[in-house]
């Protein structure tokens, strides 16, 4: 069978990135430039200064990702762009140039959910069998998405209110911390101890949804009730309290997912996904409930927001026939 | 020379394609559309009837602002993605300038604006010298006032284009002698070809980017606070 290529863009968020992908599995190339020290002034993405970025990077990314993968356009099969959800702005560029080089040199164009993206990020590390289950953790989302079949999702949980990457963000502001925060408070929390027993959301209810506000504010007002009192707070016992408790909550409520739909593999994907603590407690869970599940954690680099996984997701839409027109708009709300 | 130029800085969109200053298609709209939905397809509706193919286009001319943050980045980011992946010449042209030439008059400062907002303007004055556009007050974001101030110092006829604007009418009949208002304001795309005439094609693609003339409200922020501009190192390829 002829080898698929694929050229595809995501600008969803603060990451500029271009893509060449053989057949849904192969990275040829992966350009990522990452916007984070621009909006590290501002302590998180400020979606203007984004969409400006995004434009200054598109033309250099995607001249990157074609000379690393020593590919030309007659080689290439289609063009694949992720279409929402994300900042409208932002998405804006990584379609206008998408659809530009698309029609420019008659190639097939395909729209991807950003979300797929992330949990097709798993299919280039691993050979996916359905159906499987997924969480998506960023700072954008946090959902749990039973995948039946090639491109078929069905969310069985979402959260309520904060995504628990922005939860981390937000919490890492408190503790003096620069944007983004995850990476560091994992390292906090391997040094301190869970003193604080954070409230666990949600883990009464019988649903699969998550809720971090709780989280959020119960962390938020120890701190100040510290400050108030003079009390200094061990940060690391913070971290690690905080960390501990997101844990539990996104954890039990995957087991319980699983639970009801027993599949072979679970696909931890998005930023978040990144997070030591977190791969290690799925580790840790699924031997000690001695389940037959293979559980695929993408590298970091496949995690944050990349090209990669969205030509990977796109190489279903592909083999499905399902192409874009040149009218194809941001949509910043998408759902799977 | 066959020429692809287009703009979509405020809410109309205007297409044109041009074969050695002869227009062989052109489009235009101002429906309050999405540019990102209907650019795409109008130019590719423009090739069919000039009867032309994308490859058979020498060179792209884009209005690269200033305007609607996102209309201009719709434009610029399509303008430069195909000329880089065409390997073809890319010039940008002031959108102010292309509401400029719908005036003919030689004998008065012609003022092109579009409103910004809260008592400011975009906007830039330019003169008709031998049927050619040129700048005498320099495109930018003012403050209506400051730039009545700067039409005054010129102390010539003035005539103003854009949309209406009841401070700017109000403040300009009162402090300027002579002035005039068009509504003559729908950009075309046909214009854009000419106007080129006096521009280089731009050397480095990939920095090309929208005329916004504003910083955006967190950038100011920031700089006005505590920090000194230095647009380096804010991306970085990991």
């Amino acid at each position: 069978m002829k080898d698929t290529l694929i050229l595809a863009f995501e600008s969803s968020c603060d990451e500029t990135s271009v893509a060449v992908i053989k057949n849904g599995k192969e990275i040829l190339s992966n350009i990522i430039a990452t916007q984070i020290k621009s909006h590290q002034r501002f302590g998180g993405v400020v979606p203007e200064v984004a969409s400006r970025h995004h434009v200054e990077q598109i033309t250099v990314c995607t001249d990157l990702a074609l000379k690393e993968a020593k590919v030309t356009y007659d080689d290439l099969d289609a063009v694949a762009v992720t279409y929402g959800p994300g900042l409208v702005g932002s998405l804006l560029i990584g379609i206008m140039a998408a659809k530009s080089i698309a029609f420019a040199h008659s190639l097939p164009l395909i729209k991807v959910n950003h979300l797929a993206g992330h949990i097709y990020a798993a299919n280039l590390v691993s050979d996916l069998q359905y159906p499987f289950m997924s969480l998506i953790v960023s700072g954008g989302h946090t959902e749990i998405v039973k995948v039946s079949a090639p491109g078929e999702f069905e969310r069985l949980g979402d959260t309520r209110d904060d995504a628990v990457g922005e939860a981390f963000d937000k919490i890492g502001r408190v503790l003096g911390l620069k944007y983004p925060a995850g990476k560091q408070i994992d390292e906090m929390a391997q040094l301190g101890k869970d003193t604080f027993n954070f409230p666990r959301a949600m883990l009464q209810e019988d649903n699969l949804d998550f809720s971090f506000s709780g989280l959020k504010s119960a962390f938020i007002n120890t701190v100040h009730h510290a400050d108030q009192i003079g009390e200094e707070l061990d940060k690391n016992d913070l971290a690690t309290s905080f960390q501990e408790c997101v844990i539990d909550i996104l954890t039990e409520k995957t087991f319980r997912a699983l639970k009801d739909n027993p599949v072979k593999q679970l696909v931890v994907a998005g930023g978040v996904a990144a997070n030591s603590g977190l791969k290690k407690r799925f580790t840790d869970e699924i031997k000690k409930r001695n389940l037959d599940l293979e559980l695929i954690v993408p590298p970091i680099r496949l995690c944050g927001d990349n090209a990669a996984m969205i030509g990977a997701a796109a190489q279903v839409e592909f083999e499905k026939g399902n192409f874009a027109d040149l009218d194809l708009n941001a949509d910043p709300s998408l759902d799977l | 020379m066959k020429t692809l130029a287009f703009d979509t800085s405020n809410t109309q969109l205007s297409i044109s394609i041009d074969a050695d200053n002869q227009q062989l298609a052109s489009f235009f709209s101002d429906e309050k559309k999405t540019h990102s939905v209907t650019l795409l397809p109008a130019i590719k509706q423009c090739l069919q009837e000039a009867n032309l193919d994308i490859k058979d286009i020498d060179e792209i001319i884009v209005a690269q602002g200033p305007g609607s943050f996102t209309g201009v980045r719709i434009a610029v980011t399509t303008a430069k993605t195909l000329a880089w992946t065409l390997d073809v010449d890319l010039k940008g042209v002031s959108s102010l300038a292309l509401i400029a030439s719908n005036i003919k008059d030689e004998d008065k400062i012609i003022v092109p604006y579009f409103d910004a907002r809260r008592s400011n303007v975009f906007a830039g004055a330019y003169q008709l010298v031998d049927g050619k556009l040129i700048e005498c007050v320099a495109d930018g974001h003012y403050v209506i006032d400051d730039l009545i101030e700067k039409l005054q110092e010129l102390e010539n006829e003035v005539v103003f284009v854009g949309p209406e604007i009841e401070e700017l009418t109000t403040k300009a009949n009162t402090k300027l002698t002579k002035v005039e208002f068009s509504s003559d304001n729908d950009p075309d795309a046909h214009n854009l070809v000419k106007l080129a005439e006096q521009v280089q094609p731009v050397e480095d693609i990939d920095a090309f980017i929208p005329t916004y003339l504003r910083y955006t409200k967190a950038e100011y922020d920031w700089l006005k606070t505590k920090h000194k501009a230095d647009d380096d190192g804010y991306v970085q390829r990991v």
